[in-house]
């Protein structure tokens, strides 16, 4: 089995196609890193004089005049409390009117949590997971379109150590590049951090390496789950298409047919990523009727639920595509 | 060394009805020498061959490969059998050498092996060339070093020539004389019936996936001393060997005597002043037996 692994690791880093998918999961978190970086860039002494010259024109613009004028008579128009003093209402409204410096200086600080929670780090995720579903897909969906698996067969007919051979290696390249650009990705953003002087390592970085682990386990599912599907479908478009219409669809069908959000297939997966997720669920209002008001109430979706749902998942589809291919005659 | 017993497939047909493409076929092929594996395109014999080598799985009947049953005990006799099955089937993208060694590797073989195989098939010089570059020539020499790199027992070759040129195909069928005398047993799948005749000293005949005939290649052709005899004047030639007793029947102009002595018929029409234009023996040859055992089949079916 180990020898088998190892041929198996060898063809998939001989394949072209293979090596440019995993080329492109170190590039794309690459490009996206830069542009964080030069979003959240501190503003020079360029972007600081400019932006003073512009508040300086707005400010003595009559456009500004007119709209500090119009709030003082009509507070209540701009969402002023109606309580307010005089010189309460005056301050509000210049603060409000008024342009200040920092409207003008475009970049937020770098900020890993709200990275990690909300920005770049989703983005990364999801792009090497991506890459590695389609790195799996390609490698099985070759073998099968030259053919080359009858040959495989001929040489070890016990095609159950062909498929896990095949699954182990692709399962652990994209475990360990996954791995790597992860925690990569956020080492750098990590020493911009510190750089800039915003807040960086510790308990944040590891919360974020953290993330980029679990996330590392799913790419390598993911990578498993193309493999397993085209060995299954014996074609790279077919699975390709039945993927990518379950990611883009998927939910909203599930959605349709009423299904709640906790079966729904990338929320589950977030709930990996993230070491739990947040949802809404709609329940009937409390003292209504059945089939009366309803209300949402949050949820929370575990790791653990996360990682069973997908454990079931993918362990279902392995099972099949090891099966069928054990089964059904090869060409 | 190959025994089938009431082997049987079946593929769903287009109309949701099975095709039987092998049905009921007793195969038996003897330890050692070439065995000749004919029929017409589509009769059986690829998928015959792809069930003997688990490539597809029987409907009904059973396998034998070294008295060994397959595919149940095929992991244990599969190092000892070398095949090309249809077309050659290796990663375009690859060099021929990368294709033998992930080969090679699956098996534990030692890398010399490779180096040696590649020699066998005069592949050298071009081995670390992509193979999807290769000609068709190529990519059948580089399938059959595949089947070396097992050292097998069994060589199981499915239209090994196909796409060769003709030094190629001279090549490939020296490769397998010389297999089957050194003790390899080789199953020789072919349509092509001189290539049979040449290179197998036995032989199994199929059609519309049925055993039609099997034996010795010179057993199944049968013996004949007919003889091919043209003069400038049959009819008279006719008479003249009829009158000696050696019965001729006249075709076009062409006679036909059976005699085991041709040189009765030479001095028969000499003494009668009939000079002969030519005088040629009548082998039996298997494109002939095929095509009259194909036909019938057909014919029955």
């Amino acid at each position: 089995m180990l020898r088998l692994t190892k041929v198996e690791l060898r063809r998939l880093l001989h394949r072209r196609a293979v090596l440019v998918l995993l080329a492109a999961c170190v590039v794309i978190p690459t490009l996206i890193g830069i542009g964080v970086a030069y979003d959240t860039r501190p503003p020079s002494d360029e972007d600081r004089a400019a932006a003073q010259a512009q508040l300086d024109r707005d400010r003595t613009s009559g456009d500004t005049a007119d709209s500090l004028r119009n709030c003082v008579r009509h507070p209540d128009d701009w969402g002023l409390p109606v309580n307010l003093t005089d010189q309460q209402v005056q301050q509000q409204c210049e603060e409000m009117t008024q342009p200040q410096l920092d409207w003008y200086l475009w970049t937020q600080p770098l900020d890993l949590e709200q990275q990690r929670e909300e920005g770049s780090g989703i983005f990364v995720v999801l792009a090497v997971a991506m890459l590695m579903l389609v790195v799996g897909t390609t490698f099985a969906g070759h073998d099968w379109s030259s053919g080359s698996v009858s040959n495989q067969v001929l040489f070890e007919p016990r095609r159950g150590r062909i498929w896990a051979a095949k699954a182990v290696a692709l399962a652990g390249v994209a475990g360990v590049v996954a791995a790597v650009v992860h925690s990569g990705y956020w080492l750098v953003l990590d020493a911009l951090a510190g750089h800039r002087g915003e807040r960086h390592g510790g308990a944040l970085l590891m919360d974020c390496l953290q993330l980029g682990w679990r996330a590392s386990v799913i790419t390598a599912l993911a990578a498993v789950m193309g493999f397993a599907l085209t060995m299954f479908f014996r074609s790279t478009v077919a699975t390709l298409g039945i993927v990518f219409g379950v990611a883009l669809a998927g939910g909203m069908v599930l959605a349709i047919i009423g299904v709640t959000d906790a079966w729904n297939p990338a929320l589950n997966l977030w709930a990996i990523v993230s070491n739990g997720v947040n949802y809404h669920a709609e329940v009937a209002c409390p003292g209504a009727n059945p089939g009366g008001e309803q209300c949402f109430e949050e949820r929370t979706l575990t790791l653990a639920r996360g990682a069973a749902y997908a454990g079931v998942v993918v362990l279902a589809v392995g099972i099949t595509s090891l099966l069928s291919f054990r089964r059904r005659d090869v060409a | 060394m190959i025994e089938t017993t009431g082997l049987r497939k079946e593929f769903r047909g287009r109309k949701g009805g099975p095709r039987v493409a092998v049905q009921n076929l007793d195969l038996a092929v003897p330890a050692g020498g070439v065995h000749g594996f004919l029929g017409p395109n589509g009769s059986g014999k690829t998928t015959t061959i792809r069930m003997l080598l688990g490539l597809a799985r029987p409907t009904n009947g059973t396998m034998r490969l070294f008295g060994q049953p397959v595919p149940e005990h095929l992991p244990e006799v599969i190092g000892r059998v070398g095949a090309v099955v249809e077309s050659p089937k290796f990663s375009p993208s690859f060099s021929g050498r990368l294709n033998l060694e992930l080969l090679s590797d699956a098996i534990g073989a030692p890398r010399s092996r490779v180096d040696a195989a590649i020699e066998t098939v005069n592949l050298t010089g071009r081995e670390d060339d992509r193979y999807k570059g290769y000609s068709l020539g190529m990519k059948q020499r580089l399938a059959i070093a595949a089947t070396l790199l097992k050292d097998p027992d069994l060589l199981i070759l499915d239209e090994p020539t196909n796409g060769l040129d003709p030094a190629g195909i001279r090549e490939i069928r020296e490769t397998i004389r010389a297999l089957g005398d050194s003790g390899v047993t080789v199953l020789l799948s072919s349509h092509i019936l001189a290539e049979v005749q040449q290179v197998c000293t036995s032989a199994t005949i199929i059609g519309n996936g049925r055993l039609l005939a099997s034996g010795e290649v010179q057993d199944l052709l049968g013996s004949s001393n007919a003889h091919r005899v043209v003069t400038p004047d049959p009819a008279r030639a006719a008479e003249v060997l009829t009158r000696a007793g050696l019965s001729p029947s006249l075709d076009a102009g062409v006679l036909r005597v059976e005699t085991d002595d041709a040189s009765s018929v030479t001095r028969t029409l000499a003494e009668a002043g009939i000079w002969l234009s030519e005088l040629t023996p009548l082998r039996p040859d298997l494109e002939t037996f095929f095509l009259q055992l194909t036909d019938a089949d057909k014919l029955g079916a």
